[in-house]
């Protein structure tokens, strides 16, 4: 038999369960909201239900456990309609938390932490709702189904007394039985069960025994082959009796109305990064169809007909391609705003402040890449609109608003962006204070501050160091600030603007590309500048002395492979001041360009990274040489350089 | 539930039978991967998969499976519902229930559906096999 090794299923163990203990807590923050809505309370169960069978698979018994006592105390809640109150919110939340860390733990091959006192809390919550600790209702009788009464016309059919026992190992033994009552109730009618049909079903058996009469119109062949059937329950004896009582009325279960389940979607899982291979492949299968085209430029223009239109062909299935992956990698925002209700909650308990979420349009699709990189922004944003925008109660209801704040996500679709608004109904942002840190931060002139409109001065706050915060909280306000999301916003290409108005609240505009131009770059340094060469463009890297560089006319050549290739300085192509230095060796980047392969001289090499390319508007967009811009992971703004272009 | 019986003796008789077909029903991918190895240790051909109640009938229809392992507790339709259903499609359907310790009145309610036997979770490859060979007449 084979024995299956669990350890393989860890990744995914720990990726599922964590899913689920995520929509958990979503369920959770809902029912406090809602009270106990059968649909909502039902899910988390089901969530926990699933938690507490993958870890028990896993053999992770701690979490098994914990997250059995919680499905416990749901199935409670559920099954007395009660409403679930803040403080069972607050400890199934704790226990969720708790569960999410046991999980993280086992991906680490960690231990779990004691969990002594919240299985003790739980089970005080759960004695305190069900005192009597009742069992569940158990299933409505068996309804017999009876043998084909044609089968009847001669005479009562035969009778068998059977006596079965249930295996000793048996962890049902109950069920195990009540199995093999209902198989033979399949074949007839069934008459003096012993124990009675609750006591087996509970499992009370003498040393697993119990017997019954069964009469039926099979063979008895046929009733042991049905017998047969079933697992760990034994035939001990079948004998043939007499009939002598007439058959019981036939019964049939009405049936209950049918639940129309709605049609789920089918879908796949997928790893991101696959995701992220398959558009670099059809990106680079549009530049090769690319450089197809341009090698048939050189077949003799009668032979080209063909060609030309396969070529055409092809492009136009590799654009179609491209634009599928694309589609594939859109992601609903709802992945990012899912975790937002939770969030919320949490800032506002702990800041006192009384706040309702509402989000719309969280089913708008964006790329993945932008999702992934917007999620920390937008659960800041959310943090400053609680914690520095919503007043506590008491200060609201002085200034005539109702005690409890307005928090609210927008998510809407113009044409080919997405909006995303992050809006509050608190205090405001003050201008004259933002202008003022600035100053006293040395980042701008008192001059320079006055100049800015009201809309620029409100900007500020995403300058890094400016913040008018004037407590530090463990919530915001504490480095990581407004800065570092303007950043990621830029750096997927979009756009941020605040708009606010003092002690109405503050509203922040988000504008989201659909999708990102996502390239490779080679990262090269010229003096004190940075810039970047696409790597699609590359052809090799090669470090030579500047003194053995060969000479021609008034070129330098570099021997690359058999050839010997025009060397260019990039410092001298773009103006710009390079490292001194004589008969040093500094690298060579070898690109192709209109005419051919050339070497770019540099002073450095910086490494590879993956951006996101921005185009440049006006009027930088004119200047020749420059594809476009992009901002480093370290927030750095750097050029991307069109070397073709450059070279004219 | 005759008719059952009388497909469990035909199979009994040929034995050079291909190896059977399921289909496995579980909300969770994890689950089914293991349900799914210990088939495949078993001897027998995982046709399909679905990942609850209403995708489990649409498969069924699709696949007629010689055996569907079914989860309890799922989304959209749960197990006892989609087992009915399955039933009232193919009265002849051999439905093998999965379910936690813990939830023996489920279990119950299932076998009233209709389900022909059931599994504990975790699962044991040995049980497992046990069980479904029993329910198929093979043991």
């Amino acid at each position: 038999m084979a024995s299956i090794d669990i350890s393989r299923y860890l990744t995914l163990y720990v990726s599922e369960a964590q899913e689920h203990l995520e929509s958990l807590s979503d369920n959770l923050v809902k029912l406090e909201q809602a009270g106990s809505t059968g649909e909502v309370i039902d899910e988390a169960f089901r969530h926990a239900h699933s938690v507490k069978g993958m870890a028990a698979s896993m053999g992770f018994e701690l979490t098994a456990k914990l997250a059995h006592r919680m499905e416990d105390l749901l199935d409670a809640y559920r099954a007395l309609k009660e409403k679930v109150d803040r403080a069972s919110v607050d400890l199934l939340l704790s226990t969720t938390d708790a569960l999410l860390g046991h999980v993280r733990a086992s991906a680490e091959g960690k231990d779990v932490g004691d969990v002594s006192a919240l299985m003790g809390a739980l089970e005080r919550k759960l004695y305190l709702l069900k005192p009597d600790t009742s069992p569940r209702p158990s299933a409505p009788p068996p309804a017999s189904v009876a043998a084909p009464s044609a089968a009847r016309g001669l005479g009562l059919p035969p009778r068998y007394q059977i006596k079965l026992k249930v295996a000793a190992g048996s962890a049902t033994p109950g069920v195990r039985a009540f199995l093999a009552h209902k198989r033979l109730s399949g074949l007839g009618n069934v008459f003096d069960l012993r124990p009675p049909l609750d006591d087996l079903k509970a499992g009370r058996l003498a040393d697993g025994n119990f017997s019954l009469e069964l009469e039926s119109t099979f063979h008895e062949t046929e009733v042991r082959a049905a017998l047969k059937t079933i697992a760990d329950v034994e035939l001990v004896s079948l004998k043939v009796i007499e009939p002598d009582a007439p058959p019981a009325p036939k019964t049939v279960e009405p049936e209950g109305p049918r639940v129309v389940g709605q049609e789920p979607a089918r879908t796949v899982r997928v790893r991101t990064e696959l995701l992220d291979q398959l558009l670099d492949g059809a990106g680079e299968l549009l530049l090769a169809t690319a450089r197809v085209r341009e090698v048939g430029k050189s077949v003799p223009e009668g032979a080209r007909g063909v060609l030309d239109s396969e070529v055409d062909r092809l492009n136009a299935l590799v654009k179609d391609l491209h634009a599928k992956v694309m589609k594939a990698r859109m992601t609903p925002i709802s992945v990012m705003t899912d975790r937002l209700p939770r969030a919320a909650r949490d800032i506002a308990r702990r800041r006192e402040r009384d706040v309702e979420l509402t989000i719309t349009g969280a089913e708008v699709e964006l790329d993945r890449a932008i999702v992934d990189e917007l999620n920390d922004p937008l659960l800041h944003l959310l943090r400053n609109a609680i914690d520095h925008g919503i007043e506590p109660p008491v200060e609201r209801e002085k200034q005539g608003k109702p005690p409890r704040g307005r928090v609210q996500v927008n998510v809407r679709r113009e044409k080919d962006r997405v909006l995303l608004e992050v809006e509050d109904d608190g205090r405001g942002m003050d201008g004259d204070k933002l202008r003022a840190a600035a100053v006293a931060r040395g980042l701008l002139t008192p001059e320079a501050a006055q100049g800015l409109s009201a809309r620029e001065a409100l900007m500020l706050a995403c300058m890094p160091g400016v913040s008018t915060a004037t407590d530090v909280t463990d919530i915001s306000g504490r480095g990581v600030g407004m800065d570092a999301v303007k950043r990621a916003i830029e750096s997927v290409g979009g756009t941020l603007e605040i708009e606010s108005q003092k002690g109405k609240g503050t509203r922040f505009r988000l504008q989201l590309p659909l999708t990102v131009a996502v390239v490779q770059l080679l990262l090269v340094a010229v003096g004190d500048e940075t810039f970047g060469l696409p790597v699609a463009k590359v052809s090799g890297v090669v470090e030579f002395p500047e003194a053995q560089l060969a000479h021609s006319q008034n070129a330098s050549l570099l021997p690359f492979g058999n050839a010997l290739l025009p060397v260019y300085s990039l410092a001298a192509l773009l103006t710009v001041p390079g490292d001194d230095g004589v008969e040093q060796t500094r690298p060579y980047v070898v690109v192709e360009a209109e005419s051919g392969k050339v070497a770019l001289g540099v002073d450095r090499l910086q490494g590879q990274e993956e951006v996101v390319l921005k185009a440049l508007s006006r009027p930088l967009d004119l200047v020749p040489g420059l594809a476009g811009v992009t901002i480093l992971g370290n927030g750095r703004p750097i050029f991307i350089l069109d070397v073709p272009r450059l070279l004219v | 539930m005759p008719n059952n019986v009388a497909l469990c003796a035909e199979r009994e008789y040929s034995p050079h039978a291909m190896a059977k077909r399921v289909l496995v029903v579980d909300d969770a991918i994890f689950m089914r991967d293991i349900i799914k190895d210990i088939f495949a240790s078993g001897g027998f051909e995982v046709v399909g998969e679905a990942s609850n109640g209403v995708e489990a009938v649409e498969r069924y229809k699709e696949l007629k499976p010689d055996l569907t392992t079914m989860d309890l507790v799922m989304p959209f339709k749960n197990g006892i519902e989609a087992t009915r259903e399955i039933l009232r499609v193919d009265s002849k359907a051999v439905v093998v229930m999965c379910s936690a310790l813990g939830q023996e009145a489920l279990v119950m309610e299932a076998i009233e559906a209709g389900a022909m036997d059931f599994i504990v979770k975790p699962p044991r490859a040995e049980d497992v096999l046990a069980v479904v060979k029993k329910v198929l007449g093979e043991a």
